[in-house]
């Protein structure tokens, strides 16, 4: 049954419904889409014993705020926004509480599940949410999200509580050295230019989305500042005519012709997506 | 003829069949995708073709190395023929000639504003792939006197429908999105419409265009 469980107050600077995204429509210029950082959504679910693929919100840093219609089992992991329930463990919210997120302190995106998945309409095969592409639009105030099946969560008799654990809840201000294997134009790029980026602090660019993550530093410099286009995977790191590279994420262009010198390795494109811009990265060449 | 692989992460390869973009490239790139819809290969998630080389994603609970399997798959491929392109009737697209970036074009090529458009509209075009965005239609062969390189500095906004020139292709712009394009006309026409999918039609009615396809742009002024 069809239970409303939030009102959207105000979306803050951006709100979308994600799930794991969708695979097959590549090859029609639709991109996989998906949670920015797969590993917070899918922690988000899990405390709530979800499927993995159950939409959740994903919340663009702060500012967004919600109205509990009814009460209801919650999770908030990601990014720290001074949310005003704790994190990263499930929360029993009630009918007229708020929800909100007022002052980022680190990490970039939040995400927020609800017992019994949270009701998504679908395309292509996902409820990801790609606004730039009209399949469906992010959140404005006076959305209703809605239970998509049945409650079910309960902490067991006995148990006051369940916790993600501290190694699982990342220190967004520190990310680990990214890991990075060989991209396609590898050959490209000098060893001088590659020890560069491996030795080299990459500053995250305020011109980043989900669409793509841009860096400055040093610049590279390809052996070619142009080829045929050819299919991009998420997590490449193509270096276009001007040095600094540009980390293609969840909704980023199908093709490209810009070269690509590595691939971020997929569980570090989720660390990636929490550095918030002026942070800096650092690469490891993995094999 | 070039048929080459190489890894591209740990689930994915690349394989390139053609050295050059052109229409014998679009016909093996059609034979690879019709083998691969016909028979795909185990633990095959999507695939991806583009002008020159073919993306082939797997699932690593399949197959955990697809490195393992691509000298097999190249052999396959290297057997498949080339497809013969559809003779299906051109899909006419009606388009008006008043891009932003149609006169300076021009003014560059050293040409009227009206030869750019004779030039333009004159050829039957194929859509060499689908990309950058859902249903963006690269299509060949542009007359080279109208090969132009892309803006210095990309537009943030170009409206769909917008009809534009980048390198060697003529493409439309399909959502509005940022690009780099010469923009040179507009069409009415949606060539990439959600509404058209479910529950109206299957899901693929939502891209007009398919690659192989023929275009005939025709003038609505």
């Amino acid at each position: 049954m069809r239970q409303e469980i939030f009102e959207v107050l105000e979306p803050g600077l951006g709100a979308t419904l994600q799930d794991r995204g969708r695979a097959g429509w590549r090859r029609f210029g639709v991109p996989p889409g998906g949670a920015m950082d797969e590993h917070s959504a899918l922690w988000a679910n899990r405390l709530l014993e979800n499927a993995p693929e159950a939409p959740v919100v994903e919340f663009l840093l702060q500012g967004a705020k919600l109205r509990v219609l009814r009460d209801a089992w919650v999770a908030v992991t990601g990014a720290d926004a001074a949310a005003n329930v704790p994190t990263w463990r499930p929360v029993r919210m009630k009918q007229g509480e708020a929800l909100e997120f007022p002052k980022r302190r680190s990490g970039v995106w939040i995400y927020l599940a609800v017992d019994g998945g949270l009701e998504g309409q679908r395309w292509l095969g996902s409820a990801s949410v790609f606004a730039r592409g009209q399949l469906g639009r992010p959140l404005v105030g006076g959305d209703v999200l809605c239970r998509a099946g049945s409650a079910h969560f309960e902490l067991p008799s006995g148990v006051a509580g369940r916790v993600v654990g501290w190694r699982e809840r990342r220190d967004y201000e520190s990310p680990p050295r990214l890991r990075v294997g060989r991209g396609p134009q590898w050959d490209f790029f000098t060893d001088a230019d590659r020890d560069l980026f491996f030795a080299g602090e990459w500053t995250v660019s305020s011109q980043s989305d989900r669409t793509g993550y841009r860096l400055t530093g040093k610049p590279l410099k390809p052996a070619e500042a142009q080829i045929v286009s050819e299919p991009v995977l998420v997590g490449s790191i193509q270096i276009p005519a001007n040095g600094q590279p540009v980390v293609t994420m969840r909704d980023g262009p199908t093709v490209g012709g810009y070269p690509k010198l590595g691939l971020v390795d997929a569980a570090d494109v989720s660390w990636l997506a929490q550095c918030r811009p002026g942070l800096t990265v650092r690469f490891q060449w993995v094999d | 003829m070039t048929l080459t692989w190489i890894p591209y992460g740990p689930h994915a390869l690349l394989f390139r069949f053609a050295e050059r973009v052109g229409e014998e490239a679009l016909a093996r790139q059609r034979g690879l995708v019709a083998e691969l819809e016909r028979n795909p290969p185990a633990g095959l998630v999507e695939f991806v073709p583009a002008f020159t080389t073919i993306l082939l994603e797997f699932d690593p609970k399949i197959l955990p190395d697809p490195k393992q399997a691509a000298e097999g798959l190249r052999r396959r491929f290297k057997a498949v023929a080339r497809a013969k392109l559809p003779a299906a009737p051109a899909r006419e697209i009606p388009l008006r000639y008043d891009g932003e970036d149609l006169e300076a074009l021009a003014k560059a090529k050293q040409m009227s504003v009206q030869e750019v458009c004779e030039l333009h509209c004159a050829p039957v075009y194929k859509v060499y792939m689908l990309g950058f965005s859902p249903g963006f239609p690269y299509l060949g062969d542009l007359d080279p006197r109208l090969h132009t390189p892309r803006l210095a500095s990309p537009r943030p906004k170009v409206q769909a429908g917008s009809v534009a020139i980048g390198g060697e292709h003529t493409g439309i712009y399909t959502v509005d999105s940022p690009g780099g394009w010469n923009i040179i006309a507009h069409t009415p026409l949606k060539i990439f419409d959600p509404a058209r999918g479910e529950p109206n039609g299957p899901e693929r009615a939502m891209f007009l265009l398919q690659p192989g396809d023929r275009v005939k742009f025709v003038r609505l002024d």
